[in-house]
């Protein structure tokens, strides 16, 4: 069976590497049409074996993690340093001083393998919709071994054990979202959004390799797991600083290892923070976060599946998983976890009110996904298990919706010739009926309506937000009263964890936190769970905003969709239906609190090593949240009704259009000039530098270089006339480079030629 | 012979010998005839030879009669490649004029010509001429500049 | 130890010749040389082609007063009178001939004089008591490589004159020719003398030591067995190269023979 597994770990990220080889040197000679064949099959077994692994990982117990070791990938000897600034009380074992060992290592743990079954399963189901919408196209080929080779890089992302490997990976998807963008790079629109997601995740990029330095001069150490210790060196760990349970001085504590979550070594304060703002940034650029979100609505000029899959599956979910992932970084500094709360926040509220005005279909979906990507910030900004794993699961239930609403906006614009306006077309109800089915589920998963997943996934995330402020005031009035009665030392056993069915032995996050903190924190929490609320109403609001205008209202159709306006093809209806089912009904499957109290996904993910144990155990998991759950129904639902009364209703256009002409209006139509604001500080400072350079590089080097070029002709030039054919020209030139040879070899016959001189000289003018 | 005084025979040689060397020199530079150019060529080497002897003979050493019997025998080769070399060329611009051969100059350098040509001495010999026959053939102007008066 | 006041020691060994001898023991050479150096310049350019006979008889004096001068102020008289006179007599030969080699317009004559030369060449050699060269050179130039000249010059040059051999260059050409060459001269006599300045280990005391070796009874002896021990190596790659060249020349006549007859041939005598 163990053997079984180590195969199927490694054969999820081959499988799709394999298919995007064989694309890549059959497509444009041997396969052409057929392209798609190598990557529906790689990617299908992927996800069966992803879907193998879950299930095997759902067998094991809390806290399983397998690490397999295929090959050393780089191996420094005694690079590591001891860390200047060790915490006080942290065993020095945890600091270790390690070589700078790569492995490339694989790992399975819950987190891991839930985002490889939805990777490769949204992946798969776009690569089937892929086969009818890029029929015909001219890089079919290219298209199939890109997806290949995307879908390689994040399986491997999230398989990967190794910080430096999440760092090469991280690239990697990145490269295959540039190529992928600008696939069609003949379009200049296309080839620059390409350019600009590249660039702008570069600077996202810059930030987490600095993360990752830092995380190895603090840490000493770039895997997540534990690394067994060769025997020679274990006697540098003191025995008595691992506290018993296992004998630590036989590992390499990792970053995320459960030697170190277990000792709760993780370096708070200044380093801390920084290191979690760093990742934060690197995070900020591939999860489209403010301020680095801009690239994310440009990348429409790929083909729509494209965008479904960066939306969806791939790419913008790397940063969230990240930051799940290292939890436990994020846990040593309450500041950094707020700061992640509140950039998500914000975040869903910008492009929340972007989204309203927008007329693109795919930029209003865009949109719609930084909105909900800084919903799972927020999630992931609680700290909490409840908020990361609501994060994790509207990350999930967002897969589902969000490649559904992609695919059926790529089957409209399919349909429509390639135009995405949607002042140009409407009630398309009829024409297209299941593309209309599909699409009203995901808005309405979207909108948060429930039963539809989107329902249950933004409520974990409202409740565990409304929890965390929750503990957070009642963490405040505890410490008040303590202090007020001197009673300092009892404060650990705050009521809320003492009454929690705390599953694991959280240590006591709280505790730790000061006075300051906790308010701040409480105000700050309180006031993002009412900005999520209105930004779950925005959300319903421009979502059927965008299905009004495009489904409803009179039959319209643009000219460039000329005869053939007509419901799409079978292969690309087929993924739609099974990801609107999909998106229907994962919420009420994967969260069961309504029914018996349960939450199967939470509770998978909590097994996670990096989850379990390191992250406070606010309240029961599977409980369900009657408050968050009506107000957010409400507020939807007030959404919706907001939509009608303006799109759908006989007098909506009227006052659309005493809306129209606002300030508020033209600031969300024109993205709140982020872009020209960006473009002002950055690109053209830059640009004006280049520009500089490139005069400097073309008169001063290139004139340099052009001088020294010159002097070569120029000398030919007066040589050339040396040039007369004439052997006893050169034969008399050869006497006399002789004589002077003669002449100057010896100093002093040089000395004496000179005195000669001077006597012929004044011979000559002495009469 | 051992009353000779050995440094001013050495002197002597020496001078004889740079004389020689710089008339071939002279020679070299000024006669535009390939075989007398040559000759000159061997000149130098004579002047060169005579030096060497004399210095060999000044320091009791065999080297520089060893050196002239090799300058010798590379003259011997220099002499049978020339001569080749030579009626070569003399078959293929029928002239042994150095000058015919400065088509090898740059582009721009305007071409050497003879300003005046002087009068041959002596009257000027009648040749034995074959019967005209066929057509005659037509003269160049340019190549007759170097050709003798006949 | 042999420095430069001792040359001039050298020099004023025979009966005191005028200011060379003064002037090289001051270190540096008279005005007398140069003059004659520069006679001869004038003498050498009358002297070469495109002249008129005037200008040659002119040439002729001025040439033979520049030797003259040269050799009343340079040559050191040698003590013995016979060996005075034959060298004195064989060194004009030679020079002689030399100048009229490259002086006389007509190149089969340019090869008489300078068999001439050759000849003088091999007495002088003959003089310093290198039998062998003095024999080979008498045998290899004068009576194998310029007896070839002639033949290529019959050749080549049947009408046995040309405009080139008489008009030659303009006059600066030869002056500078001419110069060249006086600069060569003065510059390897001025080199000599500091070459002997610089000669630290000039053990032999001249004057007094006769050369044993170079001039024993059994020269040609000794020579060929310095030459085969010593010179073993160089004397067979020189063999080498004599074969290669005779294998060069063989190389070069029969293709540039064939190719000659698709050249029209300039000369229709």
């Amino acid at each position: 069976m163990n053997d079984w597994i180590r195969l199927l770990m490694w054969l999820v990220p081959a499988l799709p590497l394999a298919a995007a080889v064989t694309v890549a040197a059959l497509g444009p000679r041997v396969l052409r049409g057929a392209s798609h064949w190598p990557v529906l099959i790689a990617l299908a077994t992927s996800c069966l074996a992803s879907l193998l692994l879950l299930g095997h990982v759902r067998q094991q117990p809390v806290g399983f993690e397998r690490v397999e070791s295929y090959w050393t990938w780089a191996a420094v000897g005694a690079a590591g340093a001891a860390p200047q600034d060790a915490e006080p009380g942290v065993p020095d074992a945890l600091h270790p001083r390690g070589d700078l060992v790569v492995d490339i290592a694989l790992r399975l743990d819950t987190l891991t393998s839930v985002m490889l079954t939805m990777v490769t399963f949204i992946s798969f189901l776009v690569a089937v919709y892929s086969v009818g919408y890029m029929r015909g196209d001219r890089g079919y080929w290219r298209f199939f071994a890109y997806i290949a080779l995307f879908v390689f890089s994040m399986t491997m992302l999230v398989s990967v054990s190794n910080f430096v490997l999440l760092f090469v990976f991280w690239e990697a998807v990145g490269v295959c979202s540039y190529l992928l963008i600008g696939f069609w790079y003949q379009k200049p629109a296309a080839a620059a959004a390409g350019k600009k997601a590249f660039l702008v995740n570069r600077v996202g990029d810059f930030g987490f390799m600095l993360g990752v330095f830092l995380i190895w001069t603090t840490y000493g150490s770039m895997n997540y797991h534990d690394v067994p210790r060769p025997a020679a060196t274990a006697v540098v760990f003191d025995a008595a600083a691992s506290a018993g349970q296992t004998d630590a001085a036989a590992v390499q504590p990792g970053v995320l290892g459960a030697e170190r979550i277990r000792a709760q070594a993780y370096v708070g304060g200044g380093t801390g923070f920084a290191i979690c703002m760093l990742l934060l940034l690197g995070a900020c650029g591939k999860s489209a976060q403010f301020p680095l979100h801009v690239w994310l609505p440009d990348a429409m000029e790929g083909p729509t599946p494209v965008s479904a899959l960066i939306h969806a599956a791939t790419m913008v979910t790397a940063g969230v998983y990240m930051v799940a992932r290292c939890t436990p970084l994020f846990g040593a500094s309450p500041e950094a976890q707020m700061v992640v709360a509140a950039v998500g926040t914000f975040t869903a509220l910008l492009a929340g009110l972007i989204a309203l005005t927008q007329f693109d279909l795919k930029r209003v979906l865009a949109y719609s996904t930084v909105s909900q990507l800084g919903f799972m910030f927020l999630g992931l900004g609680t700290g909490t298990l409840a908020g990361i794993t609501g994060g994790m699961f509207h990350l999930v239930t967002h897969a589902f919706f969000k490649a559904l609403l992609f695919l059926s906006a790529g089957s409209v614009m399919h349909a429509m010739g390639n135009v995405i306006d949607m002042r140009q077309f409407s009630g398309l109800r009829k024409l297209m009926p299941y593309t209309f089915a599909t699409f009203l589920i995901g808005s309405l998963a979207l909108a948060g309506i429930a039963p539809l997943s989107g329902f249950w996934s933004k409520d974990a995330i409202l409740a565990a937000v409304h929890g965390k402020a929750h503990v957070l005031e009642e963490a405040l009035d505890a410490r008040h009263e303590l202090l007020a009665s001197g009673e300092a030392k009892a404060f650990r056993t705050v009521a809320w964890m003492a009454d929690a069915p705390a599953v694991h032995a959280a240590p006591d996050v709280l505790a730790a936190w000061s006075e300051v903190q906790l308010e701040r924190g409480a105000r700050l929490y309180g006031l993002l769970y009412y900005t999520a609320v209105f930004v779950a109403f925005l959300t319903s609001v421009y979502t059927f905003r965008m299905l009004y205008l495009t489904f409803y209202g009179p039959l319209r159709v643009p000219a460039a969709a000329g005869d053939h306006a007509h419901e799409s093809p079978r292969v690309m209806v087929v993924p739609l239906v099974i990801l609107a089912v999909g998106a229907a009904l994962a919420g009420l499957w994967m969260d069961r609190s309504y029914l018996n109290g349960t939450h199967p996904f939470a509770q998978l993910l909590e097994a996670t090593p990096s989850l379990t144990g390191a992250v406070a155990g606010t309240e029961a998991l599977g409980a369900f949240h009657f408050g968050p759950a009506a107000t957010s129904t409400a507020v939807a639902l007030a959404g919706i009704a907001l939509a009608s009364g303006l799109y759908l209703a006989a007098g909506g256009s009227a006052r659309r259009e005493a809306v129209g002409g606002s300030i508020w209006y033209r600031l969300s139509y024109g993205k709140f000039y982020l872009d020209e604001v960006y473009d002002m500080l950055v690109v053209r400072p830059l640009a004006g530098l280049a520009w500089l350079w490139a005069r400097a590089d073309d008169a001063v080097v290139d004139g340099l270089v052009d001088t020294v070029g010159r002097l070569p002709l120029v000398l030919g030039r007066v040589l050339r006339s040396l040039q007369t054919g004439l052997v006893q020209f050169y034969a008399l030139a050869m006497v006399v480079g002789g004589l002077l040879l003669l002449l100057l070899s010896d100093p002093e016959l040089t000395g004496r030629m000179w005195t000669w001189l001077g006597g012929v000289w004044s011979s000559g003018v002495r009469p | 012979m051992t009353e000779l005084n050995e440094a001013a025979l050495l002197h002597n040689y020496l001078l004889v010998g740079g004389l020689v060397l710089a008339i071939g020199v002279v020679g070299l530079l000024v006669r535009r005839n390939l075989i007398v150019m040559f000759l000159c060529v061997e000149m130098i080497l004579q002047g060169v030879a005579l030096s060497l002897v004399a210095w060999s003979r000044y320091w009791d050493d065999w080297g520089g009669q060893m050196l002239v019997l090799f300058v010798i025998a590379v003259a011997a080769c220099e002499a049978a490649l020339a001569m080749t070399l030579i009626l070569a060329i003399a078959r293929r611009t029928g002239s042994l004029d150095m000058v015919a051969w400065q088509e090898l100059r740059e582009e721009t350098v305007a071409p050497y010509i003879d300003r005046e040509v002087p009068e041959e001495r002596g009257a000027p010999r009648a040749w034995p001429s074959l019967p005209a026959a066929g057509r005659e053939p037509v003269a160049d102007e340019a190549e007759n500049l170097y050709r003798s008066g006949v | 130890m042999m420095r430069v006041p001792e040359i001039g020691a050298i020099l004023a060994l025979g009966p005191p010749s005028g200011a060379a001898a003064e002037s090289a023991r001051d270190g540096g050479l008279g005005s007398e040389f140069w003059g004659a150096i520069l006679l001869g310049i004038v003498a050498l350019c009358l002297l070469l082609p495109a002249t008129t006979r005037r200008r040659q008889f002119v040439g002729t004096l001025l040439g033979v007063l520049s030797l003259l001068l040269i050799t009343t102020d340079l040559l050191v008289p040698l003590v013995p009178r016979s060996a005075a006179v034959v060298f004195w007599g064989l060194a004009v030969v030679t020079v002689v001939a030399s100048v009229a080699a490259i002086a006389t317009p007509k190149p089969v004559h340019t090869a008489l004089w300078f068999a001439l030369s050759l000849l003088g060449t091999a007495g002088l050699l003959l003089f310093d008591g290198a039998q062998f060269l003095s024999v080979s050179t008498a045998a290899v130039y004068a009576g194998a490589i310029v007896v070839t000249f002639l033949f290529v010059l019959m050749l080549a040059q049947p009408e046995g004159h040309a405009v080139y051999d008489r008009i030659s260059w303009s006059w600066y050409n030869k002056m500078a020719a001419a110069l060249v060459a006086a600069g060569l001269l003065g510059v390897l006599t001025v080199a000599l003398q500091v070459g002997l300045a610089h000669q630290r280990d000039m053990t032999v005391e001249p004057g007094t030591v006769v050369a044993r070796e170079v001039l024993a009874e059994a020269h040609v002896a000794r020579f060929g067995a310095e030459l085969y021990t010593r010179h073993l190596v160089s004397i067979e790659v020189a063999g080498a190269l004599l074969l290669i060249a005779l294998v060069g020349t063989l190389s070069i006549m029969t293709r540039t023979a064939g190719a000659a007859d698709q050249v029209p041939r300039g000369t229709a005598s």
